[in-house]
C-alpha cells in the first residue's frame, strides 16, 4: 500500500496544513478546489489544482463522486479528508476503498459506528466507560417527558446523528418539552435528515476534555494527552489548550485511559479524539462522543509532545505500525490555540466577510499559525469564517496565557471583522488565568466584555 | 438576483451574511427575499434552482442528470447560491462569435455513445440547443451534455475519455440562425 499523490478534499487553513506534512514526507499533492477557491494560498501551493464544482458546497466540496472523480482522473492514489465537510463520510471512505484509494481516516465501519450518536454511547457503557444517564431513542415529547422524570432536569435532548451542537436543546422545566421536543427534533430533521433524538443529563459546571488517539492497524492505540475545549459558544470552540488546566493527575490519567480504552476496544485505526464531558461538582467524567478525524484544535498536542500528527495520519494510512509507543510519548509545558474567525464580536458575532486589506500576523519564538489568509485575499461568504489558528507554546499555563495576550497584541487584520478583541479580552480574564473555565464561561465573558452588552442578550435569546 | 455582487453596498453583503447565519440555525432549507430590484436566494442544500439559471447569452446550463451530492452535515457551512453569478462558469460568447458549452460536473469525458461507435458530434456537425454533444461519466453514472444552442460545432477542445473539471470549456459551438 503506497502513498504516493494525494487528493487533499478541504480547503482553507487546513488544506494548507496537509499539503505541508505532504511535502514533508515526499508525497505528491492535488488540491480539489470549488469554482470559489481556484484562486486561494492552498491552491497555490498544491502540485496542481482540480476543480470539483460550484462555490456552493453541496455541489463541490459535500460531493463525494466528484472527489473520486478528482482523484481517479489525476492518479491519486490517497485522499486526505481534512475535517468538516466529508471527513466523517463513510460513504467517501467506502467510496474509496472501491476505487483502490486509501482513505486517509478510519475504516468506514469505524466512523458509521461513532457517527450514531446513541450506538457510540452504547459501545463505550460495553467497553467499561462511563457514560451520562440519559435514554434511548425517545418517539414523543410524552415519551421523552417521561425519560427526563427518571434522569432528573435539567435534561439535554439531542440528535442521534448530531454534531455541531445542531438539533440540542437545554430543557429545564417540565413545562417546556414540548416545544423544545418539537424544536430540537426539527432542526435534526434539516441538518441530519434523521430525527431521532434521546436524552443525557444536563450538566451545568462542566468542562469539554477530549483525549487524541492515535492507532494502527496492528491493534496499537497510543493517546496523545488531552485538550481542554470548554471555552464554546452555541457548541463552537474557540480556544483550547493542553494539558487540561486544573484537573487531579488521578482524574487526567483516568480519563487519558478511558478514550484509549474506547479506540482500542474498536480496532482504531488512525487519528481520532475521544471527547469527554467533566462534571466539576462531582468530579466524575462521562463519554460523550468520538470524532473520527483529524480536529481543528491538534495542533495544541503538536506543540506539547513534538508529534506531527497529520504526517502520523498519512504514515499509518500507508500501512505503517505506530512509531512510538505510549512511554516514548512525553509531555511539555502548555499550549493554548485561538481560533480567529471573521465575525464581529460587539455585533453578536456575525460573520463579517470581505477582502482582508491589512494581515500582519505577530512573529517570535513559540507562536504557530495555521492559516490560509493573506493581505488581498478575500474571505468568502460560502463557507466557515474561520480565518486562521493562532498557537502559543509556554512552559507553563501562566507563560502560555501571556504570550498569547502580547500575540494577540501584535496581530493586525483590516478590512474585515475579527474575534481578535474578544480572545485578547479572554486573555486578560482573571477567571480563565485561575483555569476556572467551564462550557458557560464565554457567554459570561461576552457579557462582561466593554461594549458587547447588548449584543450579548441578544444571542443568549437566539 | 439581476445585481451583479461587486454593485453591492457593503451594508448590503453585511445584511446577507446575517441572513445566512440566521437561516443556518433555523429549521428552514431556503429562504427568498425580494427588496426592490435586489432578490436574493439563501438556501441549505435543498434550495430552489438559483434564479441564475437563466443567465443572458446564447448559453444555458445543461441540467446535470446525475444525482448530485446528498445531504448537507452538521458541519456544512451554507450555501448562498444568490451570490454565484459572479462565480459560475459563464462561458459568454468568444471573441470570434462562437459559443462554449462547459462541463457541468468534474468527470471523464466521452465523445462517443460507446467504444467504437462514431462520436456524437465532430468540427461541422449541425447541433440544435437538445443535441447531446458528450457524455460525462462520474463513478460510472453517465450524464448527457447538451449543446444548448442552434450552431455548427467549431472545435471540440478536450480528447475523449480525458478528465474535464467543472466548469471547463468541451466544444465550441458557431450559432445559426
Amino acid at each position: 500500500m503506497t502513498v504516493s499523490r494525494v487528493l487533499v478534499a478541504n480547503r482553507g487553513e487546513i488544506a494548507v496544513r496537509i499539503i505541508r506534512a505532504c511535502r514533508a514526507l515526499d508525497i505528491d499533492t492535488v488540491l480539489a478546489v470549488s469554482e470559489a477557491d481556484r484562486e486561494s494560498l492552498p491552491a497555490r501551493l498544491a502540485g496542481r489544482t482540480v476543480c470539483i464544482g460550484p462555490a456552493s458546497a453541496a455541489g463541490s466540496y459535500l460531493n463525494f463522486r466528484a472527489i473520486v472523480a478528482a482523484a481517479e482522473g489525476t492518479g491519486c492514489d490517497a485522499v486526505h479528508p481534512g475535517y468538516g465537510f466529508l471527513a466523517e463520510s463513510p460513504e467517501l471512505a467506502e467510496a474509496c476503498a472501491e476505487q483502490g484509494i486509501t482513505f486517509v481516516g478510519p475504516k468506514p465501519d469505524q466512523i458509521r459506528r461513532m457517527g450514531n450518536k446513541l450506538q457510540a454511547r452504547a459501545l463505550a457503557r460495553q467497553f467499561g466507560v462511563p457514560t451520562l444517564p440519559g435514554s434511548e431513542k425517545v418517539h414523543s415529547a410524552v415519551e421523552a417527558a417521561e425519560a427526563a422524570k427518571r434522569i432528573g432536569y435539567p435534561v439535554l435532548l439531542k440528535a442521534a446523528a448530531g454534531g455541531g451542537g445542531r438539533g440540542m436543546k437545554i430543557v429545564a422545566h417540565p413545562r417546556d418539552m414540548g416545544e423544545m421536543f418539537a424544536s430540537a427534533s426539527a432542526e435534526a430533521r434539516v441538518a441530519f435528515k434523521d430525527d431521532t433524538l434521546y436524552l443525557e443529563r444536563f450538566i451545568a459546571n462542566a468542562r469539554h476534555v477530549e483525549v487524541q488517539v492515535l492507532g494502527d492497524r496492528f491493534g496499537n492505540v497510543i493517546h496523545l494527552g488531552e485538550r481542554d475545549c470548554s471555552l464554546q459558544r452555541r457548541h463552537q470552540k474557540l480556544i483550547e489548550e493542553a494539558p487540561a488546566p486544573a484537573i487531579t493527575e488521578q482524574l487526567r490519567q483516568q480519563i487519558r485511559q478511558a478514550g484509549v480504552e474506547v479506540a482500542r476496544d474498536i480496532g482504531y485505526e488512525n487519528a481520532g479524539t475521544v471527547e469527554f464531558i467533566l462534571d466539576q461538582d462531582a468530579g466524575a467524567f462521562f463519554f460523550l462522543e468520538m470524532n473520527t478525524r483529524i480536529q481543528v484544535e491538534h495542533p495544541v498536542t503538536e506543540t506539547i509532545t513534538g508529534i506531527d500528527l497529520v504526517q502520523e495520519q498519512f504514515r499509518v494510512a500507508r500501512g505503517e505500525s505506530l512509531r512510538f509507543a505510549q512511554h516514548d510519548v512525553s509531555f511539555r509545558g502548555h499550549a493554548i490555540e485561538c481560533r480567529i474567525n471573521a465575525e464581529l464580536p460587539r455585533e453578536g458575532f456575525r460573520p463579517d466577510p470581505g477582502t482582508i486589506t491589512e494581515w500582519c500576523p505577530p512573529e517570535g519564538p513559540n507562536i504557530r499559525l495555521d492559516t490560509h489568509c493573506h493581505a488581498g485575499y478575500t474571505v468568502p461568504i460560502f463557507y466557515d469564517s474561520m480565518i486562521a489558528k493562532l498557537i502559543v507554546y509556554g512552559f507553563d499555563r501562566a507563560e502560555a496565557i501571556d504570550r498569547m495576550r502580547r500575540a494577540l497584541e501584535q496581530f493586525t487584520i483590516a478590512g474585515i471583522g475579527t474575534t481578535l478583541p474578544f480572545l485578547h479580552f479572554v486573555m486578560r480574564d482573571p477567571e480563565f488565568a485561575a483555569g476556572k473555565v467551564n462550557t458557560a464561561l464565554v457567554e459570561e465573558l461576552i457579557a462582561r466584555m466593554p461594549g458587547v452588552a447588548a449584543a450579548g442578550v441578544r444571542l443568549a435569546e437566539a | 438576483m439581476n445585481k451583479p455582487l461587486s454593485t453591492l453596498t457593503d451594508d448590503e453583503v453585511r445584511q446577507i451574511a446575517l441572513l445566512v447565519e440566521t437561516l443556518e440555525r433555523s429549521t428552514f432549507d431556503y429562504l427568498q427575499l425580494e427588496l426592490g430590484d435586489l432578490k436574493v436566494t439563501i438556501g441549505k442544500g435543498n434550495a430552489p434552482p438559483p434564479a441564475n439559471a437563466a443567465a443572458p447569452g446564447p448559453y444555458s446550463a445543461v441540467q446535470p442528470a446525475a444525482p448530485v451530492a446528498s445531504v448537507a452535515p452538521a458541519s456544512a457551512p451554507v450555501s448562498a447560491p444568490a451570490a454565484e453569478p459572479k462565480l459560475a462558469p459563464q462561458p459568454a460568447a468568444a471573441q470570434d462569435g462562437t459559443v462554449t458549452v462547459v462541463a457541468p460536473m468534474i468527470g471523464r469525458f466521452y465523445a462517443k455513445p460507446e467504444p467504437g461507435a462514431a462520436p456524437f458530434v465532430s468540427v461541422g456537425t449541425e447541433v440544435t440547443p437538445d443535441s447531446t454533444v458528450a457524455l460525462i461519466e462520474v463513478m460510472k453514472v453517465f450524464t448527457a451534455v447538451r449543446a444548448g444552442v442552434k450552431g455548427v460545432v467549431a472545435e471540440i477542445c478536450v480528447q475523449d475519455e480525458q478528465l474535464v473539471e467543472y466548469g471547463q470549456v468541451l466544444i465550441r459551438i458557431r450559432p445559426i440562425e
